[in-house]
C-alpha cells in the first residue's frame, strides 16, 4: 500500500512538472495574435470585392440629408413658403435666435456624415489605380462616380457653409493641421471633379440610383446656376447651366411626366421625369436606420380631430412645417386651372371613427355625426362663411383657423406603404433632381442673360403639364410676362417642399428679404449672417490652431 | 432636511409591515377595480392572507423583541447574589489599570482600580468571569465557590500577527511593504449589504465606492485612488481565490467571502501587472475546516421605499406654467382657446394625476443563506447556497440572484494538495433597460388616464408623442428581463517538490450566459398602437486562466527569504447574437416565437477575442522582522497592441522599517507598534478594448432601385503603434498603534504619474473620423488618505465604543497633451486641470425686465438664461465658455461609530463627497419648460417673479436656450449610509436552541441625505457615476429597513 502511494506521488509529480512545461512552452506570439473576425480591416478596400463595397457606401451620405429630418430642417425651415409648425427640436432654424449657433446638431451631424462618404469617395477615387480582379471599366466608371458625388457633397456643404475643408485624399492617420478653403477653390473643384466624372458615365445605369452623365450635367447646370450669382462667378456661367440644362432636357431621352400627380405615386420612383433620385428601400433589414422620413414632416395634427384616429393610410403628424399666408395666397392661385394646389395638398380626411363628436375647430356646428370612411374634415384652402360651413355634416378648415398644430398639408411624401403606422422609416426614393427643375434653371440662366423671350418655351412646358385638362391655354404666359419674380413663385409652386428653396433664396441673394417678407415666426430673427450656416465648433476646436485656422463664419 | 423623522418610525414600520408584500399592481386593480365579485374573489383572498401573515409576523417580531430586554433583565434577579474580589496584572507582575470583569452573558461588571484590583457582586455560583483588556487575550474563569480569584493576562501576539493575502501569496501584517487594506468576514457580515462591492464602501481608504442609481441588482462602481485615464477604464481588477476574472463580481454571495484585500500601491500591484494598474482587489472566500461541522443559516428581510418624492408640478402648476409659456411667446388669449377638451376639463374638476407616485410601490428585499462548513484531517467542504431578492420600488423592476458556492480541499498525500473554488450563478433581472417612470416623468398632469367605465384611457391628452404610462404596467405589455447563468471554478494543484520550495498549478475557467428578452405590446409609449416589437439578445462568454506558480522560503538566522515567480495566460471570448422583429401576431406571444412576426427589424451578431500572457518575480527580503524589501518584476504582452508594442516590463520595489522594533523605541511604552514604507513602481494599463490598433470598416446600406446595395466604409483609424499606458507610483505610508491599540492607523501619500495615455483623441470631422485612439499626453494624481480607528470608551460595564474614520483627497490634473502644454478645447482638456471638466457657458442669472435692452443687444429676451459674456465682446458665442469644475471630489470621507454595550451592538456609518460638479440629465430631460411635458417644479422666471433661477417656460422651444448652463450642480453630499443594531445571543440561550451562536439584526440603509442638489433644485440623488451623467430616467433613491437573524450550528 505505502509502495503504491508513493508510485502515485512520483506519477503525479511528473505529470505536474509536464503540465507546466508544456503550458509554459506554448508559443507566446501566436497566443496574443490578434485576429478581425467579425469585423472587417482596411486593407478590405484593395481587394476587388472590396472596392466595389466602398463605392456602394460612398453612397450613403447622400440618405443622411436627402429625406431626412436634417435635409428638412436645413433646406425648407427658415424660408419664404415654409414655417415652423407645433413641435420639433430645431425651430430654431426657422426662427433664426440665437440657438442657430456651431453646437447646432444637424450641422455636426451633416459635416461628420457627409465627410465620412467623402473620405470614402477619396479611398475610391485613390486606390482605383492598382485594384486589380475587375475589369479596368468597371474601375474607370465607380472612379467617376467617385468624382461626381465628392462634387455633391461638397456643393451642398459649400451652399450652406461657404469654404470648407477641400480633401480630396484619403485620410490614412490622425490629422489635425487643417485649414479652409476659399469658396472660389471650392467651385473650380467641384466643376472639375464633375467634368472628369462626365468623360466616363454612361448616360444611364442599368443600376437605378448611380450617378450617369445625364444626373452630372443636371449638377453641372446647377453649380454654374449658383457660381454665377457668386463675386467671382461670371457671365459665362449662365451659358454654361444653359447648354448643360438643354442637354439634359434635349439628349436623354427624358420627359416631363404627362400628369403632376404622377410624380408622386407610390410605386413609381422611376420614372422617366426624374434625374437623381436618393434610394430608399421598404425593406428594414437593408435601410441601416435610414429611410425617407419626410411624410412625417409636412402633416398637420388630424389624429386628435373628433371621429379621427391615427392610420397608415395618413400618416404620423409631426407638425414640423407649415406653408406661409405666401404659398397660400401668391403661389397657390389660380386653383380651378393650375392643378398643383390639389394635387400637392391633402384636401379630405375620412372619418375613422363612428359617432358623434363634439367639433374642435370648425364652430360652426356644435357636434358631427360620422361613419368610417365619411369624409371628417374637408380642407377646401379658400376660407368659406360660417352659414356655409355649417351645412356640411363634417369639419370645414379653412385658412384662417390654421395654426401651428392645424395646417395646409403637403401630400407629395406621404407613404402608406410603410411597414406600421410608428414606422418613421419610409419606402420611397427622394427625388434630388427632376426634369421640371432643368427646365427652370434654364429659364432662369436665360433671363439672367436678357433672353426673356427664349425663356418662355420652358416655363410653359412645366406650366402647361401643370394645367387641369384642357385648361393648358389659359396656364401659358408670355415674353412680357417673364421675369425673376415668375420663376420665384414658379420654382416654389412646382417644386414645394422639394429641398430646394433654401438653396435658391440664397442663390437669388433674397433670403434675408423674402424670410422678412413673408415669414412671420422667421422675420424678426434673421439676419445678414444667415446665408451662411456656422461651421460645426467641433471641427474648429479640434483643428490645430482652433479659430485662427479655421475661421468660424461671420456673427457667429 | 430630515427624510425620516424618528418620531415617525414606529408608525411607518407598522404601515410597512402591512402592505409591503402585496405588489403594487394587484393593489392598484384591487382597488380600482372597488367591489369584489367571483373572478377576483380568490385574489382578494390571497391578498387578506398576505395581510394577515405580515400582521402575525409583526406580532411575533415584537414579542421577540421584549422577550429579549426581558431576559437579561429576569435572569439577574433570579440568582443569589455574592461578593468576588482579586487582582489582574500582566506577565511582568504588573497590576493593570481599567480591565474588565463582566460577568458572562449579562450586562453586570466592573473595571480595575490603578492597582489592578476589583470587586463584583456575581449572582451566584453558576456564573462565568469574563477578564479583558485592550492588547491582551481575554480569559474566562468559572466562578464556582472561589470568593478570590487573580488573573494574569498574556498579551495579545495574535492581533500583531494578523495574516493578509496579498498577491500569489499571504504575508503577516507587521511584514508588509506595501499599502494594503484589509476587511474581514466579521466586517461584511455586521452590516445588511447586497453585493460585494458595498462591504468596501467607507470601509478603506482611499477606494471610493459610487452607488449607480438605486435599479435593483445595480452594482456600484470602485475606484481606487482616482482616475487615472481618460479613456481606459478605471475599474480595479477583482481577483478571486487566485483567478483574476475578466466581469463582474455581483454575482459572488458577499457572505462567502472570508477576506477581502485592496492593494492600492505600485508595490502592491506590481504582481498583477498591467492588470492591476487601477488597483487590485483580492477575494478570498471561505473554505471548509476540520473538527465539528458548522451549519449556518443568515436570514434578512428588509422594506425599501423611495427617501423623497420627485417633485414634478401637480396639474395646477402645470396649468399655469402652460400659460406662461403661451405668454411668453406672445400667443395666450384664454383657457379654452389655449388648453385642449381633456386639460380643460381637469382643470375645472381640480384633476391632477400624479403618474409617477403610480408606478412607484413598496419594494422589499431579501436576502437567504444557508451553509456548511466541515471535513476531515484530509478533506475539506464548504458549501452555501444565497437566494437574494431586490424588489424595486419602481413597478416592474427586480432582481433576483441564486448563488452556489462549493469550496473543496483535499490533500492526496503529504505534500501535494489539490481543491477547488467554484460558484454557479443564476439571476433574473426585470427592468434593466426599461424604466416606466421616465414616461412618467413626461406626462401631462391634466390629463385623463381613466375612462367613465373605469378602464385605462390609452391617450390621456391629444399629445402626438404621449400615451397613458399606466399602460405600461399592465400585465404583458412590456418585458424586459435579463437572465445570467455563471458557472466558474477555480481548480488548483499544489505540491511541495523539496523543502521549502512549493509548486502551485491554478486553471480558472469563468463562463457565463446571459439572454435579454425584450418586448412591447401595442399600449406602450414606444409602440403607440403600432403592431408590437418584439426582440432577443444572446451573450456568451468564456474566460480562463491558466497560471504555474513556484515560490521559495528560506529562513536563517535573522534573516527572511521569499522568492515568487509566475507564469500566466489568460484568454477571454466574447460571442452575442440577436434578432429583432416587429409585427408579433398575438402579444401573449411575447418574444418566444420571433419566426412568426411580420418583419425582421435587425438581425446581429459579433465576436470580440483578447489575450493576456505574463512572467512575474518577486523577492521578499526581511532583516530580523525589521528592514523589509520587496523587488518586483512583471512581463506582460496583450494581443490589444500592435505587433511591435505587444510587451511591456513594470518593475516594481519597496522598502519598510519597523521602526518600533529598534532598542529606542522598544521602551517607549506608548508605541505598540509603527512602520514607515516606501514603493515606488511602474504598471501598465492595457484596458482599452481590442482592435484598436486596426482600421476597420463599417456596414453601410443603400440600394440600387429595389435591390439591395451594401457597402464598406473606413469607420475607424487604426493605430498599429498603440503600447501601454504606464503609471509609476511613488507610495510613503505609516502604520502606526499607540496606546495599546487604542489608537491605530494607516497614513498615506501617493503620487502618481502616468505616461502614454491611452486616450481617444477627438479628431475634426472634416478627416472623415470622429476620433483615434492614441498614447498621448501625461496626466498626475496625488493624493493623500488615511485610516484612524480609536477605541474611546472601553471595559466600563461591559460597554465599549469605536471610531473608525477614514478619509481621502485627491488631486487629478493633466500634466501634458500631445502638443506638449496646450490645452485641447476641442477635447475639453486642459493642463492642470482634473481629466474631465465641464466646460459651458456660465449663467450669470436671468435676464430681468429692466435689463432689456441690454439683453436684446445680445439677441435675448427678458425671462431667458443670462449668460456671462465672459471675453466682453458684446457677444454670447463659444469663445464664453469657461470651466466649471469636474465630477472630482475635493475630499471624500466616511467614519464608522461602533457601541457595544453587553450583548447589543450598534454601529453607524456616514459618508460624505465634496466639492465635485455634476451634470443633471434628470433636469436636462425634465426641465424643458415649454409647456408641454410635464416639468420638475422649479422656481422659474415669471415678470412678476423676477426669479434668477430658471429662465420662463416659452412654448416655442423643446428646452430653454442654453439649457446647458442650467444642467450643472453642486455635487456635494452627506449620506447616512446606514444604521445597524444588533443583538448577539449569549452562549447559553443560544445552546438551549441548539446553537452555538445566535443574533438577531435590524439596519437602515440611506435614511439620510443631505445635499443642496436634493433640498434645493429638486434633484434626486447627487451620487452620481464618475463619468458625470446622471441617469435622467434613473430610480428615485430608497432607503431600507431591514430585520435579519444569523444563526450557526
Amino acid at each position: 500500500m505505502k509502495k503504491y502511494i508513493l508510485k502515485t506521488d512520483i506519477n503525479l509529480r511528473a505529470l505536474l512538472i509536464l503540465v507546466s512545461i508544456l503550458v509554459s512552452t506554448s508559443s507566446c506570439e501566436d497566443f496574443l495574435e490578434e485576429k478581425v473576425v467579425s469585423l472587417i480591416g482596411n486593407e478590405y478596400i484593395a481587394t476587388a470585392q472590396g472596392f466595389q463595397d466602398a463605392s456602394n457606401a460612398m453612397y450613403q451620405g447622400l440618405r443622411k440629408f436627402y429625406g431626412s429630418e436634417l435635409g428638412m430642417t436645413m433646406t425648407e425651415m427658415g424660408t419664404d413658403t415654409y414655417t415652423n409648425g407645433a413641435d420639433g427640436s430645431y425651430k430654431y432654424y426657422n426662427q433664426y435666435t440665437s440657438q442657430l449657433d456651431p453646437r447646432d446638431n444637424w450641422i455636426t451631424v451633416l459635416w461628420t456624415e457627409l465627410y465620412k462618404s467623402i473620405n470614402t469617395a477619396n479611398a475610391v477615387i485613390e486606390r482605383g489605380a492598382s485594384i486589380t480582379g475587375i475589369p479596368a471599366a468597371t474601375v474607370t466608371l465607380r472612379v467617376a462616380e467617385a468624382k461626381a458625388l465628392r462634387a455633391h457633397y461638397y456643393f451642398v456643404l459649400t451652399q450652406f457653409m461657404g469654404g470648407v475643408d477641400l480633401r480630396l485624399t484619403e485620410t490614412v492617420g490622425p490629422e489635425t493641421s487643417i485649414t479652409r478653403a476659399s469658396e472660389e477653390q471650392m467651385y473650380t473643384q467641384i466643376i472639375k471633379d464633375l467634368e472628369e466624372a462626365l468623360k466616363d458615365l454612361p448616360s444611364s445605369s442599368a443600376q437605378w440610383g448611380r450617378y450617369t452623365k445625364l444626373a452630372v450635367e443636371n449638377l453641372l447646370a446647377k453649380v454654374h446656376l449658383t457660381r454665377a450669382y457668386r463675386p467671382f462667378g461670371s457671365a459665362a456661367d449662365f451659358t454654361k447651366a444653359e447648354t448643360y440644362g438643354k442637354n439634359v432636357i434635349n439628349n436623354y431621352g427624358k420627359k416631363l411626366l404627362p400628369d403632376y400627380g404622377q410624380l408622386w405615386t407610390l410605386g413609381n420612383d422611376e420614372h422617366s421625369e426624374a434625374i437623381f433620385s436618393v434610394q430608399y428601400s421598404y425593406d428594414l433589414l437593408s435601410s441601416g436606420g435610414d429611410g425617407n422620413r419626410f411624410h412625417l414632416y409636412y402633416l398637420m395634427e388630424y389624429d386628435t380631430q373628433p371621429g379621427m384616429s391615427r392610420v397608415l393610410e395618413v400618416g404620423r403628424p409631426w407638425k414640423r412645417l407649415r406653408p406661409t399666408n405666401y404659398t397660400y395666397n401668391e403661389v397657390m392661385v389660380n386653383r380651378s386651372v393650375d392643378s398643383r394646389y390639389d394635387k400637392s395638398f391633402v384636401k379630405v380626411f375620412l372619418a375613422t371613427k363612428a359617432g358623434t363628436f363634439n367639433t374642435s375647430l370648425d364652430q360652426s356646428k356644435p357636434k358631427i355625426t360620422v361613419k368610417v370612411g365619411d369624409t371628417c374634415i374637408f380642407m377646401p384652402g379658400y376660407e368659406m362663411d360660417a352659414a356655409e360651413r355649417a351645412t356640411k355634416p363634417y369639419q370645414v378648415f379653412t385658412p384662417s383657423m390654421y395654426q401651428e398644430r392645424h395646417f395646409g398639408c403637403l401630400s407629395k411624401f406621404l407613404d402608406p406603404k410603410r411597414a406600421s403606422i410608428n414606422e418613421e422609416k419610409g419606402g420611397r426614393d427622394f427625388m434630388v433632381s427632376r426634369l421640371a427643375d432643368t427646365y427652370l434653371m434654364v429659364a432662369e440662366a436665360l433671363i439672367k442673360q436678357n433672353k426673356n423671350s427664349d425663356a418662355v418655351p420652358f416655363i410653359n412646358a412645366v406650366r402647361q403639364r401643370a394645367a387641369f385638362p384642357g385648361k393648358q391655354n389659359e396656364m401659358s404666359i408670355t415674353a412680357a410676362q417673364v421675369n425673376m419674380n415668375l420663376i420665384y413663385d414658379e420654382r416654389a409652386r412646382e417644386l414645394l417642399g422639394e429641398m430646394h428653396r433654401w438653396f435658391d433664396l440664397k442663390r437669388w441673394g433674397n433670403l434675408i428679404e423674402r424670410v422678412k417678407k413673408y415669414n412671420l415666426e422667421g422675420k424678426d430673427g434673421i439676419k445678414d449672417i444667415h446665408t451662411y450656416r456656422p461651421i460645426p465648433q467641433i471641427q474648429i476646436d479640434r483643428v490645430e490652431g482652433g479659430n485662427a485656422s479655421f475661421p468660424q463664419n461671420p456673427g457667429y | 432636511m430630515m427624510q425620516f423623522p424618528p418620531s415617525k418610525f414606529l408608525l411607518w414600520v407598522k404601515y410597512h409591515l402591512f402592505t409591503v408584500d402585496c405588489d403594487c399592481k394587484r393593489f392598484r386593480k384591487f382597488f380600482t377595480r372597488k367591489n369584489i365579485n367571483q373572478d377576483n374573489f380568490l385574489r382578494f383572498a390571497i391578498d387578506c392572507s398576505i395581510l394577515l401573515t405580515l400582521i402575525s409576523m409583526n406580532k411575533i417580531l415584537k414579542l421577540l423583541m421584549s422577550a429579549l430586554f426581558w431576559m437579561g433583565f429576569i435572569s439577574s434577579l433570579h440568582a443569589q447574589s455574592r461578593q468576588i474580589t482579586g487582582q489582574v496584572i500582566a506577565e511582568d507582575g504588573i497590576g493593570l489599570t481599567g480591565a474588565s470583569i463582566t460577568v458572562k452573558g449579562t450586562a453586570l461588571g466592573t473595571v480595575t482600580d490603578l492597582d489592578g484590583n476589583y470587586s463584583l457582586n456575581v449572582p451566584g455560583d453558576q456564573v462565568i468571569l469574563v477578564f479583558s483588556f485592550i492588547g491582551f487575550s481575554p480569559i474566562e474563569v468559572a466562578v464556582g465557590t472561589q470568593a478570590i480569584i487573580n488573573v494574569t493576562l498574556m498579551e495579545d501576539v495574535e492581533s500583531l500577527s494578523e495574516i493578509v493575502v496579498t498577491g500569489y501569496g499571504t504575508q503577516k501584517k507587521s511584514q508588509l511593504t506595501g499599502a494594503i487594506s484589509s476587511i474581514k468576514a466579521k466586517d461584511i457580515s455586521e452590516v445588511t449589504i447586497t453585493n460585494t462591492q458595498q462591504a468596501l464602501q467607507g470601509r478603506v481608504a482611499g477606494v471610493d465606492v459610487i452607488q449607480q442609481g438605486s435599479r435593483p441588482g445595480a452594482e456600484p462602481r470602485v475606484v481606487i485612488r482616482g482616475r487615472r485615464s481618460f479613456n481606459a477604464s478605471n475599474d480595479p481588477l477583482y481577483v478571486l481565490d487566485g483567478i483574476p476574472l475578466s466581469t463582474g463580481i455581483g454575482d459572488i454571495n458577499p457572505n462567502d467571502i472570508e477576506s477581502m484585500e485592496v492593494l492600492k500601491d505600485a508595490s502592491s500591484t506590481a504582481i498583477y501587472g498591467s492588470r492591476g494598474a487601477n488597483g487590485v482587489v483580492l477575494i478570498t472566500t471561505k473554505r471548509g475546516k476540520g473538527g465539528k461541522p458548522t451549519v449556518w443559516y443568515n436570514g434578512s428581510y428588509g422594506f425599501s421605499d423611495v427617501l423623497k418624492n420627485i417633485d414634478m408640478m401637480n396639474g395646477e402648476e402645470f396649468a399655469e406654467a402652460k400659460r406662461e409659456a403661451a405668454r411668453a411667446s406672445g400667443k395666450y388669449t384664454t383657457d379654452e382657446a389655449l388648453f385642449e377638451v381633456n386639460e380643460l376639463e381637469s382643470i375645472k374638476l381640480g384633476r391632477s394625476t400624479d403618474y409617477v407616485s403610480g408606478l412607484l410601490r413598496k419594494g422589499y428585499i431579501m436576502n437567504q443563506q444557508l451553509g456548511f462548513s466541515g471535513g476531515t484531517d484530509k478533506t475539506n467542504v464548504y458549501v452555501s447556497f444565497n437566494y437574494f431578492k431586490d424588489n424595486g420600488v419602481v413597478f416592474n423592476t427586480d432582481y433576483n440572484r441564486n448563488v452556489v458556492r462549493f469550496n473543496l480541499d483535499h490533500e492526496v498525500f503529504k505534500g501535494l494538495k489539490i481543491g477547488m473554488s467554484s460558484f454557479l450563478n443564476f439571476s433574473v433581472r426585470n427592468g434593466e433597460s426599461f424604466n416606466p417612470l421616465g414616461g412618467a416623468l413626461r406626462e401631462n398632469p391634466l390629463g385623463k388616464p381613466y375612462n367613465e367605465d373605469g378602464t385605462l384611457n390609452f391617450l390621456p391628452t391629444a399629445d402626438g408623442l404621449r400615451s397613458n404610462p399606466f399602460a405600461e404596467s399592465v400585465d404583458g405589455a412590456v418585458l424586459n428581463k435579463n437572465r445570467t447563468t455563471r458557472a466558474f471554478a477555480g481548480i488548483f494543484a499544489e505540491l511541495s517538490i523539496i523543502k521549502n520550495l512549493k509548486y502551485r498549478f491554478n486553471f480558472g475557467p469563468d463562463i457565463r450566459t446571459s439572454k435579454t428578452d425584450n418586448f412591447r405590446g401595442t399600449y406602450t409609449n414606444e409602440r403607440r398602437l403600432a403592431p408590437p416589437t418584439a426582440w432577443v439578445d444572446n451573450a456568451t462568454i468564456f474566460d480562463y486562466t491558466v497560471e504555474n506558480i513556484l515560490t521559495y522560503d528560506k529562513a536563517f538566522g535573522r534573516h527572511n527569504f521569499n522568492v515568487t515567480a509566475v507564469q500566466s495566460i489568460q484568454k477571454d471570448r466574447f460571442e452575442s447574437s440577436g434578432v429583432t422583429v416587429e409585427g408579433v401576431p398575438a402579444e401573449t406571444q411575447l418574444n418566444t416565437n420571433l419566426g412568426n412576426a411580420a418583419i425582421i427589424n435587425g438581425v446581429r451578431s459579433n465576436l470580440v477575442e483578447w489575450a493576456i500572457a505574463s512572467f512575474m518575480g518577486r523577492l521578499n527580503y526581511g532583516f530580523d522582522e525589521k528592514y523589509l524589501l520587496t523587488a518586483t518584476i512583471r512581463a506582460d504582452g496583450s494581443s490589444r497592441f500592435g505587433a511591435n508594442t505587444k510587451w511591456g516590463y513594470f518593475p516594481g520595489m519597496a522598502v519598510a522599517w519597523n521602526i518600533s522594533r529598534e532598542p529606542f523605541l522598544r521602551d517607549v511604552s506608548i508605541i505598540d507598534n509603527m512602520k514607515i514604507r516606501l514603493s515606488y513602481g511602474s504598471i501598465g494599463n492595457q484596458a482599452i478594448t481590442p482592435y484598436q490598433t486596426q482600421g476597420l470598416l463599417g456596414r453601410t446600406f443603400y440600394n440600387w432601385g429595389n435591390s439591395t446595395a451594401y457597402g464598406y466604409q473606413p469607420n475607424t483609424i487604426g493605430n498599429p503603434d498603440l503600447k501601454w499606458e504606464t503609471s509609476t507610483t511613488a507610495n510613503l505610508g505609516l502604520d502606526a498603534s499607540l496606546f495599546k491599540g487604542r489608537i491605530s492607523g494607516t497614513l498615506e501619500y501617493y503620487m502618481v504619474n502616468t505616461k502614454d495615455l491611452l486616450l481617444s483623441r477627438q479628431l475634426p470631422t472634416s478627416t472623415g473620423f470622429g476620433a483615434v485612439t492614441t498614447n498621448v499626453g501625461r496626466t498626475r494624481n496625488q493624493g493623500f488618505e488615511g485610516t484612524i480607528s480609536t477605541i474611546n470608551v472601553d471595559n466600563k460595564r461591559n460597554f465599549k465604543w469605536s471610531t473608525d474614520l477614514t478619509f481621502f483627497t485627491n488631486k487629478e490634473e493633466i500634466v501634458e497633451l500631445y502638443n506638449g502644454k496646450v490645452d485641447d478645447v476641442g477635447n475639453s482638456w486642459f493642463i492642470g486641470q482634473p481629466l474631465s471638466v465641464f466646460f459651458e457657458l456660465k449663467k450669470a442669472g436671468i435676464w430681468q425686465t429692466n435689463e432689456a435692452d441690454v439683453a436684446k443687444s445680445y439677441g435675448y429676451v427678458p425671462g431667458e438664461i443670462k449668460i456671462q459674456d465672459v471675453n466682453e465682446d458684446g457677444k454670447i458665442n463659444s469663445t464664453d465658455r469657461v470651466i466649471h469644475g469636474s465630477g472630482v471630489p475635493d475630499f471624500s470621507g466616511g467614519i464608522t461609530n461602533r457601541i457595544q454595550w453587553g450583548n447589543f451592538d450598534l454601529s453607524a456609518f456616514v459618508f460624505a463627497r465634496i466639492g465635485q460638479t455634476i451634470r443633471s440629465n434628470f433636469h436636462l430631460s425634465n426641465n424643458t419648460l415649454f409647456g408641454r411635458y410635464n416639468n420638475i417644479d422649479v422656481d422659474y422666471w415669471t415678470p412678476a417673479n423676477p426669479t434668477n433661477e430658471f429662465p420662463r417656460p416659452n412654448q416655442n422651444q423643446e428646452f430653454p436656450k442654453n439649457n446647458g448652463s442650467v444642467s450643472l450642480f453642486d455635487g456635494s453630499f452627506l449620506k447616512v449610509r446606514n444604521i445597524n443594531l444588533g443583538y448577539n445571543f449569549d452562549a447559553r440561550t443560544a445552546g438551549k436552541l441548539k446553537m452555538s451562536s445566535l443574533r438577531i439584526y435590524s439596519s437602515i440603509q440611506q435614511p439620510f441625505l443631505f445635499s443642496s442638489f436634493v433640498s434645493k433644485y429638486k434633484g434626486v440623488d447627487p451620487e452620481t457615476d464618475i463619468s458625470q451623467t446622471l441617469d435622467g430616467g434613473g430610480n428615485p433613491s430608497t432607503y431600507t429597513v431591514s430585520f435579519g437573524v444569523s444563526a450557526r450550528f
